[in-house]
């Protein structure tokens, strides 16, 4: 099948969805070729947070407070229930050497904006009524969200259908040609696209995207497996990280008593409640390539930490686990923006676990690039030219 | 009929997986996603076959060229402590 479109967007994930969404929105007409099903990827084997607690004080921040505010009034925009809830967050310490670190973080994210502080460990123990005794204090934000990554995409996908977007599933790409002004894609079944713009928005998938047209996109399956309880009643008011982890990520040496298998899988652990009241217990951070498989190991690491942190998770069953390929970079940050030397191309990938976070500030951003609408310089910084490997030679 | 339960774990009525199917799902992992049948306490043994064939009326599709939803593990739900206190078990036998 041929046809005829302003945007051809590659990946139905939440990221693609959401870029389609915003592109029909200011009236381009959008085409979706997806590899394999709707949100088959990253899109729904994650968690449900958006978290502002975790994000570096700068541009990371900023755009996941500025999503924040987006995902506030999204429910009534795409008239579904996207399951988005305001509950806070709360980041729990252990000890002095923690402390430290998330006082200071904790300071230069105050800054910037964001409305989170330290308190104490009666606070904690008021809100969290069920975590371990010996934490000695936690950060706290009112901030932090959550919502229902499923039910996003039915809604963009909903919304998106009526505005005449059209959808092609089981259809990877196999041919990305720049002619003249446009662009010519091709995928399975003989589906061929003519468009102006083409957004690269296949998650971990983007490098074998990019290397259809030439380029190195650094984008690699970062794997991560979690553990979903059965529904329970709130065990606290909030969701939960570890000072451990988010520490660590700013003083590896924090963690320098981990074992060695522990690092291997980049343990991590993330606590939240879903709307319908599955725990989703996580986390790790894998380099595994491609392998989706769940392991027994990894799982029982993340229960254990459950289990030290929160006791009283220990009689509750476990019915599903799953792993997915959060799409990593080098540096953490994502690659948004347009591709130097390819005119109408485009990337919003990369976003590794915050992809559902910032979906909405991604997709609106990447929409108003190619509409040449407002200033993007602040997004030179997350451009796929800070990589000196990006452009392949030819 | 339309109020008839298809999911009993996540109490997903026929009426709600017929609306996701307006809304645009095609295959049976985006039913599972939009509409949580499936996706609860028995992950899907009762149901998967009913929602296969709803999707199958619907979408003119052949039952057996349809495409079913993923399995996950564990295959019952298993308590948290049985799994931890298993490795670390294992842990100390080494």
């Amino acid at each position: 099948m041929k046809l005829k479109k302003d945007v051809c967007v590659i990946g139905g994930g939440v990221m693609g969805l959401a870029t389609a969404y915003y592109l029909l929105k200011a009236g381009k007409s959008v085409v979706i070729l997806e590899k394999a099903e709707i949100g088959g990827g990253a899109s729904s084997s994650c968690d449900d947070m958006i978290l502002l607690q975790s994000k570096k004080p700068g541009i990371a921040l900023t755009l996941a407070m500025e999503s924040l505010e987006i995902y506030r009034g999204l429910s009534d925009e795409l008239n579904a229930d996207i399951g988005f809830y305001s509950h806070g967050g709360m980041i729990i310490i252990e000890n002095d050497i923690q402390l430290r670190v998330m006082e200071d973080f904790v300071r230069k994210q105050v800054s910037c904006g964001l409305d989170v502080e330290i308190v104490d460990r009666n606070t904690l123990f008021k809100k969290q009524p069920h975590v371990a005794r010996y934490m000695i204090a936690s950060t706290y934000s009112k901030s932090d969200s959550q919502v229902n990554p499923l039910t996003l995409m039915r809604a963009f996908l909903n919304n998106g259908l009526k505005m005449g977007m059209d959808v092609f599933r089981n259809t990877p790409v196999l041919e990305i040609v720049q002619r003249g002004d446009h662009w010519m894609v091709r995928g399975q079944n003989d589906t061929e696209v003519e468009c102006d713009n083409v957004v690269i928005a296949a998650g971990a998938w983007s490098a074998q995207v990019g290397e259809l047209i030439g380029i190195h996109i650094p984008i690699t399956p970062i794997k991560g497996q979690l553990a979903v309880t059965e529904q329970i009643a709130p065990i606290g008011e909030t969701n939960c990280w570890t000072a451990a982890y988010i520490a660590s990520k700013h003083d590896p040496s924090i963690l320098s008593d981990r074992s060695d298998y522990d690092k291997k899988i980049g343990l991590g652990f993330s606590f939240t409640r879903a709307g319908e009241g599955n725990y989703l217990i996580g986390s790790t951070r894998e380099n595994a390539g491609f392998d989706k498989a769940t392991s027994f190991n990894a799982l029982s690491r993340i229960l254990e930490q459950a289990r030290i942190y929160f006791p009283v998770m220990n009689n509750v069953n476990i019915i599903r686990t799953m792993a997915g390929f959060r799409p990593g970079t080098e540096d953490g940050s994502p690659i948004i923006g347009a591709v130097d030397g390819f005119p109408g191309l485009f990337i919003a990938a990369g976003h590794e676990g915050d992809g559902v976070a910032l979906s909405p500030i991604t997709g609106k951003s990447v929409s108003e690039m190619i509409c040449g609408i407002g200033d993007h310089k602040r997004f030179e910084e997350l451009n796929l030219r800070r990589f000196s490997s990006a452009v392949a030679e030819v | 009929m339309c109020d008839e339960l298809i999911c009993r774990c996540e109490e997903v009525s026929r009426e709600e997986i017929e609306a996701a199917i307006a809304d645009g799902a095609v295959t049976m992992n985006e039913l599972k996603r939009f509409t949580r049948a499936g996706m609860g306490l028995c992950q899907g043994r009762t149901c998967r076959r009913l929602v296969e064939r709803i999707l199958s009326e619907k979408t003119n599709t052949r039952l057996d060229e349809m495409q079913t939803s993923s399995y996950r593990q564990p295959v019952r739900p298993v308590r948290s402590d049985l799994i931890t206190e298993y490795e670390n078990n294992l842990m100390e036998e080494q």
